[in-house]
């Protein structure tokens, strides 16, 4: 009697333990694989934007329905976005941080002497390299103007729409 | 050195590195990867050789406008989306296109007079999005630096040295313009670059139809294209990739507003 008991103690436990698993299984976690992304109220474009989503970001998965995602943000706003925006697997951020600690350490070997990149222009390791190399002044200043070029994430977001691109298709 | 390094290694939290940097002695600081703002510095420096040979950029600003438009659209959805990415018009008539460092894409009019709609031009910027986002030519001076035996590339050094980073910078561009990168990086590339398209919404069955026209034009030999693979592996291989990723043909080609923009040669 008293190891009936305990047997069926021990498959409710297993039972509850499966529970809890399966449940822990079901959250589906995604992050945010663009450079921008909006969460709307709804799945579609044209539905009001609750938050604008930065790259990287975790969003927990609610619902799948068609290319949206109905999801929550770890601030727990929830809401659509559209499921291209996102990937299963977390983007690296190793390799960066291993690039900075990389070039901290060699910064401190020559401090006096690290370029600054600015927003603008050919850094001095470039500059330098045009001079050895010989290069125009008219190719220099198409790099400089490449370097500099700026179109705003607005128009691009305007582009895509009027092209019926990403979340915007027709 | 080594010290210096296994002391930032340590502060960064990283006693494992730490530990791998006390280990390897200085040889480790050529070894790390190259961080974004020295690829910003490559990056240019590649770019000048390639504005050089290749007659200079286009100045029409309407046409420069749209390219840009079409690769940042493509770069937003791409895997390394979050540095900035330029494009330009190569005033050259041979058909290429190029990517350098940090983001510096090249289109020539040559390839540009072959694209018939959007959706190509979206694969094609892909392609070279893909060598960006993959730093496939960051690998290859990585390895050239191991070579020779050069345990720093950072700015520091390159401004102590110009003559060293000269040298590691002609023979990426040498690499790049004259004998190709390796021919798996060509395949993944032109794999990713129709996967980035295809996420955006445009037609991955395009970029098919783009070499199939180059294949029928140019021919099957290596000798002409003699820095990537031959047509029909190409086209295979993104074949393949569109069933394995499941693209649908279903996208945009976006051929009208192709014409009026991306036309204007």
């Amino acid at each position: 009697m008293r190891r009936g008991k305990r047997q069926r103690m021990s498959i409710m436990v297993l039972v509850i333990a499966l529970g809890l698993l399966s449940g822990v299984a079901l959250a589906e976690t995604v992050f945010v694989q663009a450079k921008t992304a909006k969460l709307r109220a709804g799945k579609t474009s044209l539905d009001r934007v609750v938050a604008d989503l930065k790259y990287g970001e975790v969003l927990e998965v609610l619902k799948k329905e068609g290319d949206w995602f109905e999801v929550s943000t770890a601030a727990g706003v929830r809401g659509w976005i559209f499921a291209n925006k996102t990937m299963a697997t977390k983007p690296s951020s190793g390799d960066e941080a291993l690039a900075k600690l990389g070039k901290s350490f060699r910064r401190r070997e020559a401090s006096d002497v690290t370029a600054s990149a600015g927003a603008r222009g050919l850094d001095k390791a470039s500059e330098t390299y045009a001079d050895k190399a010989g290069i125009s002044q008219k190719d220099r200043d198409a790099v400089d103007g490449m370097t500099a070029y700026k179109i705003a994430d607005q128009e691009v977001e305007d582009f895509l729409k009027e092209g019926g691109l990403g979340e915007y298709a027709r | 050195m080594q010290r210096a390094a296994e002391d930032a290694a340590r502060r960064s939290g990283d006693e494992r590195l730490a530990k791998a940097i006390r280990g390897g002695g200085t040889l480790i600081s050529g070894l790390l990867p190259i961080g974004y703002e020295e690829e910003s510095s490559i990056g240019q420096a590649i770019s000048l050789q390639v504005v050089a040979r290749y007659g200079g950029v286009s100045d029409q600003s309407d046409l420069t406008r749209y390219v840009n438009l079409v690769g940042r659209a493509v770069a937003g959805s791409c895997d390394r989306p979050e540095i900035p990415y330029r494009f330009a018009v190569l005033n050259h008539d041979s058909i290429n296109a190029f990517a350098a460092p940090a983001g510096y894409i090249f289109v020539t009019r040559g390839l540009l007079k072959q694209i018939q709609n959007e959706a190509e031009l979206a694969a094609v910027l892909g392609h070279e999005i893909a060598h960006v986002s993959q730093k496939h030519i960051l690998q290859v001076i990585q390895r050239s630096k191991q070579l020779a035996g050069i345990t720093e590339a950072g700015l520091a050094y390159t401004n102590q040295n110009p003559e060293a980073f000269k040298g590691l910078i002609d023979g990426a561009v040498k690499k790049l313009l004259d004998e190709g990168l390796d021919q798996e990086k060509e395949i993944e590339a032109d794999q990713l670059g129709d996967v980035f398209a295809a996420r955006v919404g445009y037609d991955p069955t395009a970029y098919v139809g783009l070499l199939n026209r180059l294949k029928a034009l140019k021919g099957d030999d290596r000798a002409f294209f003699k820095t990537h693979p031959n047509f029909s592996t190409r086209i295979a291989a993104v074949q393949r990739v569109m069933q394995t990723e499941g693209l649908k043909p279903n996208g945009v080609l976006l051929g009208d507003r192709f014409a009026r923009l991306g036309k204007q040669l």
